[in-house]
């Protein structure tokens, strides 16, 4: 009899010594297996269709981004083309924004040039705060 | 005195353990917190190499109001898993853009795409009414502009 309710006993418990050891485990995994998959990027709001706005030359700032990179800058009528490299656009725009706030910027894209480029030339346009950029082809 | 140190011996012996009881709670919080947070991505990966711009911003947008737009290297577009031509984009695109208004299009597209690729997306988007666009961009940090 004795015998028996000393065996008896040490079985009467559920043993919970390895329960934060499982709840660990199970912790790591999803640990490991999370990506926080963020949505971030440059967001822009496009015109909409057949509701195109006319525009005076002399407030816009045309980037003409070329193949390799280089932008061209025309300011409005003027036929003075400025090369530039991306990285001085946010400075440009920031000079030329002062002497005219109602200033547009028209990137204009070459069709062969990569996408990168224009994103650079985007990405320095906001840098710069500007809001007002209109993307477009360039013949 | 017997009794005295009894009991100092008692208290010392309470105290000489750090209590686990409560790790397994612990551990289970931080897992129920992981697992409720933790997103199984629905679209298969594509092979896309993003562009990097230092205004690169979190978009307040909801995952359910977000429309990705995949352009590989090779100009092949891809919406929620299925390659299109770019002259379809509109027409997939318009009725996805009536359900839900709020809908911001997220153009993942491979940086070295031809720029002509990218202005037929954006005015197929734009005769589908769909204006409100994102261009997915990786944070560029100064220190690799600078190398540049």
């Amino acid at each position: 009899m004795t015998l028996m309710k000393k065996k008896g006993r040490p079985n009467s418990e559920i043993p919970t010594a390895s329960m934060a050891d499982i709840a660990f485990l199970l912790l790591v995994f999803f640990l490991v297996t999370t990506v926080f998959d963020e949505e971030r990027g440059l967001s822009i709001v496009l015109p909409e269709a057949q509701n195109e706005v006319e525009v005076s030359p002399k407030n816009i700032l045309f980037l003409m981004v070329q193949p390799d990179g280089i932008v061209n800058i025309q300011r409005g009528e003027n036929p003075q083309i400025q090369p530039a490299r991306a990285s001085e656009i946010s400075a440009i725009w920031r000079q030329e924004f002062a002497n005219n706030p109602n200033l547009i910027a028209a990137v204009k894209t070459a069709p062969n040039a990569p996408y990168r480029f224009m994103v650079d030339v985007l990405d320095q346009l906001q840098s710069a705060g500007a809001d007002k950029i209109s993307l477009q082809v360039l013949e | 005195m017997a009794m005295n140190k009894g009991g100092l011996k008692r208290k010392s012996k309470a105290a000489s353990e750090i209590p686990s009881s409560s790790l397994a709670d612990m551990a289970f919080l931080l897992l129920i917190f992981f697992m409720v947070t933790t997103t199984f991505r629905k679209e298969q990966k594509r092979d896309v190499v993003f562009p990097e711009a230092e205004a690169t911003e979190k978009l307040e947008q909801p995952r359910k109001d977000v429309l990705h737009v995949y352009i590989e290297s090779d100009g092949s577009i891809f919406i929620n898993d299925q390659l299109y031509p770019t002259d379809q984009v509109s027409n997939v695109v318009a009725p996805l853009y009536a359900a839900n208004t709020a809908m911001v299009v997220m153009l993942r597209s491979d940086r070295d795409v031809p720029y002509a690729t990218i202005d037929q997306v954006l005015s197929e988007l734009q005769a589908a009414g769909a204006v409100r666009v994102a261009f997915y961009t990786n944070l560029e940090q100064r220190m690799i502009r600078e190398r540049r």
